[in-house]
């Protein structure tokens, strides 16, 4: 009966996309949905869901006419709301259980919308874009459903579902986390930056340079940059494509085994059953599944395959500054990875072409690229290689989208109490965040119960998180212990006098 | 600038809105909501509450002679056998502010400006707690943009007033939608009860929106708790069959908007009785707006003390700074009084505590006393005779009515004697006429009067430690003390600071210094302390022990001990180590006076 069996049901998450353009008139109210999960709720229980989210939409619009609802919170769960493209609204809502740990921080559940957003448009393009090729909505929806399940299966670690929970509170989703290259390194990528570059003639190319699962170098923009990160660590470095193995970037949690997907094909998804008003999505062709698992491997080339986009088929993406379409091709030399973005303009001759620019990488680039592998192998700290001791740290720069973290092994040693305290100062800075227009600079230190402090830092669109637990019980001695760290690793960008 | 003349209620100002900007599209929004929520329920029609809203479809229409009793006069009409005379009397949106202040009042200190007002900062108080009432409503009662609807500044700049304005307005209105912060009370059929703004009657089918909303999630097996929106916050509060709703665009942290709604919810059982749940019982339809006739002033004074009263997030009340013999003396009377049957007897000054005392094992919870003043302090009536009326105190007992006894001395200065019988006036008269015999013999009232001029603690008078001082900062010239003082509050950037006993349940706050001298800037800084009592009082982590905060508007400071905390505001530019000397400093010199500031417990509350 209507949401009484979201308690009931055993989903603790339930993830839906509507567009508050459709379905307006009465007994087509279903015409609105183009994503729901959980797939197998009956439609009169995803039309509550819906029509609860429109209702305060358009309730809180009175109010606050330039910024509509963004969060529900009731006694056992949070709807997050996120308003993805001009009345496409994606809403998340997950069920709050202490005992499990289900203790959230919405700015960080807003972010994952915000990534399988910004990913689906990357490949798909814009969810209205799709709804304008074809009005009756069953392609948007036919891509959406694989698209988001996809999404989903990282999220999920065998039966469980790992949404970014107060654990991840010293972890930034919508952020890239770069490589520190010593001066030298830094000399080498740039020569391989310029080659790569120039391989497809005299159209420039766009390169991403991942080592591991760090960023080595990007010429895209800073948002493009994060997407393209995203799914790089998603499926292409080489620790996506040795999946299953142990993953440290928050990006890529869920195993081998989809749990979504298999289901999935037991459910149709919406608006292929004829059940809808609206089209059924048969008519447009092959759906092309950019985020399915186990579909990419290294060719004898280095370059990575898949028959994802069809046999021999490059994949294009979409990129946001410039709206303009490249081939993606993928280059990998041990745990260096080369995303190579070649513009669709550039290509005359399809295939063709393509195999000539992979064959410029190959002839140009080759030295320059076990040169560099070689200098950033030999200078790699490793997984810990950014831990410093006595530290849980996050940094955030906004401008660049970067951030940098303890290892999560590291975050893993907080006692339970220090990680719910900072989670919960994240938010009050969250809150302060949004209110304010300008950058904020503030500076906030608590001493929690269990006597850690707690830290939050912000100056010049950089903020800096902390907790010290061993740290000496007077605030002098903290916040002295943080100048040290934003002087030696941050180069003083958090004064704390 | 405010008068003393009532009949110029405030509301009266509201005839200005030539068009109360009607909405521009002819289906208002609100009904909008209701039917997305209802569409909802395709397939399971039955399951919206009782679906009681669609009655008040056309409630914006009929109400329009309703308007005409925006002076509150209604309050007299039908307060029913539950009402006394006392709030009956309240009636015609009489002005509570006495002409005690308004001269006061430094008019020309802030722009005209939509969120600035009148208000004084008047320094003849601790913390505000008593910072009189004359104070503007500054921000909240304001419309966000100025102009966008040709509400006119002139009416922000008069003193804060009592009862509710803008009466004219309702949900269609652009003004209405803009008011920073709105409270509402409904009935869990979606009767309206009580609106900040705007006439209840009219507001029907916005309170049926309020209604769907509660019963949809509800019926979803949820609660709603809180709805965000860019910079608003929706609070909901769900007590039986009553709702309330707090709207608002104020930086106020959730959980004290949620207490707002606590103590507005405390107000209304302070009037009526949990019995009121038993009527809603009998008849779901049960229309309660009578019974709360004419007690607009009481509601609009607690919301407003929301921005000027720590009480209202701190949970614990104020003393007027006295010497320790004289409250002593004052306790030993109302000890008196209390063993001759009467189960709570107080001495209060404004919302400040003069003395108090309870019956063996009774306890006043804070709270109540909060309500209890306030509901006294902004009901005329009991200012004009003494009086005898029913009166809940909800934490000591939500079910059932005492009866109050009240009389005031002077201006400031009121009994309060509590009792379980209802036919107990004669002997609390004479209870009353005992102890003002003793309170005029031992020059108790005069004592009183010249406390609250005098005021409390001040920042100025926090010593400075000569030694270190010269030590830390040599630039500092051997300048006296209150030099370095001058414009700047207290030493080393201190600008203000409360502190809370937490055995006592009392606190202590500073008068306000230079430069948060502006209401709004007061207000501001309450806010910030709000804030920070909410981080400090995280549930279920809870409390932490310190907290430094600094911003572009202060540097805050907390300390919380078993046995007190300290909230101290600096200069955003004060020395870190400076400030943390000073707190120390504060807190020692609290404890110094802490005889003269708190009541020393006469008899131990344990709650």
């Amino acid at each position: 009966m209507g949401m009484a069996s979201m308690s009931s049901g055993t989903e603790s998450l339930r993830l839906c996309v509507f567009d508050l353009r459709r379905g307006q008139h009465e007994g087509q109210e279903l015409d609105k949905i183009l994503f729901f999960y959980p797939p197998d709720l009956t439609f009169s229980t995803q039309l509550s869901v819906i029509g609860l989210s429109e209702g305060l939409i358009t309730f809180t619009r009175l109010f606050s006419p330039e910024a509509a609802c963004e969060v529900i919170e009731a006694e056992r769960h949070s709807h997050v709301f996120y308003e993805a493209e001009p009345d496409i609204w994606m809403v998340m809502i997950v069920e709050k259980n202490k005992e499990i740990e289900a203790v959230w921080r919405i700015d960080a559940l807003r972010r994952v919308l915000k990534e399988v957003h910004s990913l689906f448009v990357m490949f798909q393009g814009s969810i209205r874009a799709l709804l304008e090729k074809e009005p009756t909505g069953g392609l948007v929806r036919s891509h959406l459903y694989p698209f988001i399940t996809d999404y989903l299966n990282d999220l999920f670690v065998g039966k469980k579902q790992q949404l970014p929970s107060f654990r991840d509170t010293l972890k930034e989703r919508g952020t890239v986390q770069m490589l520190t290259l010593a001066r030298d390194a830094a000399l080498e990528v740039q020569s391989l930056v310029g080659v790569l570059d120039s391989c497809a003639g005299t159209v420039r190319c766009h390169s991403v340079i991942l080592f591991h699962d760090l960023l080595v170098s990007t010429t895209l923009s800073p948002d493009d940059t994060v997407d393209l990160f995203a799914f790089s660590v998603m499926r292409l470095t080489t620790n996506a494509l040795s999946s299953g193995t142990s993953s440290w970037s928050y990006l890529r949690k869920g195993s081998g085994s989809p749990q979504i997907s298999s289901r999935s094909t037991t459910v149709p998804p919406l608006g292929s059953g004829g059940t809808l008003p609206s089209g059924n999505g048969s008519s447009t062709g092959r759906v092309i599944r950019p985020l399915q698992h186990d579909k990419w491997s290294k060719g004898k080339d280095g370059f990575l395959v898949t028959d994802i986009w069809g046999l021999d088929a490059t994949p294009t993406i979409l990129i946001q500054k410039t709206q303009e379409s490249f081939y993606l091709l993928t280059y990998q030399y041990k745990s260096l990875t080369l995303v190579l973005l070649v513009p669709i303009a550039a290509i005359v001759n399809g295939e063709l072409d393509i195999s000539f620019v992979k064959q410029q990488v190959i002839e140009n680039a080759s030295t320059k690229i076990l040169k560099v592998e070689e200098k950033l192998s030999k200078g790699w700290g490793g997984e810990n290689a950014y831990h410093v001791s006595g530290y849980r740290y996050l940094l955030v720069d906004n401008d660049m989208e970067v951030s940098r973290a303890s290892p999560p092994g590291k975050v893993a040693t907080l006692a339970k109490e220090s990680l719910l305290a900072l989670n919960k100062l994240r938010e009050e800075v969250d809150t302060e965040k949004n209110r304010s227009k300008q950058e904020k600079d503030m500076e906030i230190c608590i001493r929690a119960k269990n006597n850690t402090w707690v830290i939050a830092r912000l100056n010049r669109g950089k903020e800096l998180y902390m907790a010290l637990e061993k740290a000496s019980e007077t605030l002098l001695d903290a916040t002295d212990s943080v100048q040290r760290f934003s002087n030696r690793y941050c180069s003083g960008a958090f004064p704390m006098d | 600038m405010a008068t003393s003349d009532s009949r110029s209620s405030p509301s009266s100002s509201d005839t200005e809105f030539a068009d109360p900007n009607p909405s521009s599209d002819p289906e208002t929004n609100s009904e909008r909501v209701q039917s997305q929520l209802e569409s909802m329920n395709l397939s399971q029609p039955s399951e919206v509450s009782d679906g009681s809203h669609t009655e008040f479809s056309g409630g914006g229409d009929d109400n329009d002679d309703e308007v005409a009793s925006a002076n509150g006069n209604e309050g007299g009409v039908s307060n029913g056998g539950l009402l006394r005379e006392g709030v009956a009397g309240t009636s015609g949106g009489e002005v509570l502010l006495r002409a005690e202040n308004p001269v006061e009042m430094e008019a020309g200190e802030e722009p005209p400006s939509p969120t600035s007002s009148g208000y004084d900062g008047e320094r003849g108080s601790s913390g505000g707690a008593t910072s009189t009432y004359k104070a503007d409503d500054g921000s909240e009662d304001e419309i966000r943009e100025a102009n966008v609807d040709g509400d006119t500044a002139s009416q922000h700049e008069a003193a804060w007033l009592p009862g509710k304005r803008h009466v004219d307005e309702d949900d269609a209105s652009t003004s209405w939608r803009k008011r920073k912060k709105h409270f509402f009370i409904l009935s869990n059929s979606g009767k309206p009860i009580y609106s900040r703004y705007g006439d209840e009657h009219k507001l029907a089918g916005f309170s049926a929106t309020l209604q769907a909303i509660i019963s949809f999630v509800e019926n979803g097996g949820d609660r709603v708790n809180l709805v965000k929106a860019g910079n608003h916050q929706v609070v909901f509060l769900v007590k039986g069959p009553i709702y309330l709703v707090c709207i608002s665009c104020t930086d106020e942290t959730y959980e004290y908007l949620r207490g707002q709604l606590d103590l507005l919810y405390g107000q209304m059982i302070l009037i009526l009785t949990k019995s009121i749940d038993r009527c809603f019982e009998k008849n779901a339809k049960f229309d309660m707006t009578p019974l709360l006739g004419g007690t607009d002033a009481v509601f609009s004074s607690l919301v407003h003390s929301f921005s000027w009263n720590p009480a209202t997030f701190l949970h614990a009340y104020t003393c007027l700074p006295l010497p320790y013999a004289l409250r002593q003396a004052t306790g030993t009377i109302l000890q008196e009084v209390c063993a001759s049957g009467v189960l709570f007897s107080l001495l209060m000054c404004r919302h400040k505590v003069v003395s108090l005392a309870g019956a063996q094992k009774a306890s006043l919870h804070p709270d109540d006393l909060l309500l209890l003043s306030n509901f006294v302090m902004s009901s005329e009536s009991f200012r004009t005779s003494e009086s005898f009326s029913p009166i809940c105190l909800p934490r000591y007992n939500a079910q059932a009515f005492l009866h109050a006894y009240v009389h005031f001395f002077d201006d400031d200065t009121y009994v309060i004697l509590l009792t379980t019988r209802s036919d107990a006036f004669h002997h609390l008269k004479d209870c009353r006429v005992r102890l003002e015999a003793v309170l005029l013999k031992s020059n108790i009232l005069s004592v009183v009067q010249r406390s609250i001029a005098e005021g409390g603690m001040r920042v100025e008078d926090v010593p400075i430690d000569r030694r270190r001082r010269s030590s830390t900062t040599n630039q500092e010239q051997d300048s006296p003390g209150p030099d370095i003082s001058v414009g700047t509050g207290g030493p080393f950037g201190l600008w203000h600071f409360m502190y809370r006993s937490i055995y006592l349940d009392q606190y202590i706050s500073s008068e306000f210094s230079p430069p948060v001298t502006s209401h709004r800037q007061q207000k501001s800084l309450y806010r910030a302390y709000q804030k920070l009592y909410a981080s400090m009082h995280v549930k279920g982590l809870g409390p932490h022990k310190t907290q430094y905060r600094r911003d572009e508007n202060y540097t805050l400071l907390c300390w919380v001990t078993p046995d007190f905390e300290l909230y101290a505001a600096f200069d955003p530019l004060a020395d870190k180590a400076m400030a943390i000397k000073i707190c120390n400093q504060v807190c020692q010199r609290v404890k110094d006076v802490e005889n003269e500031v708190f009541l020393q417990g006469a008899s131990p509350f344990s709650w």
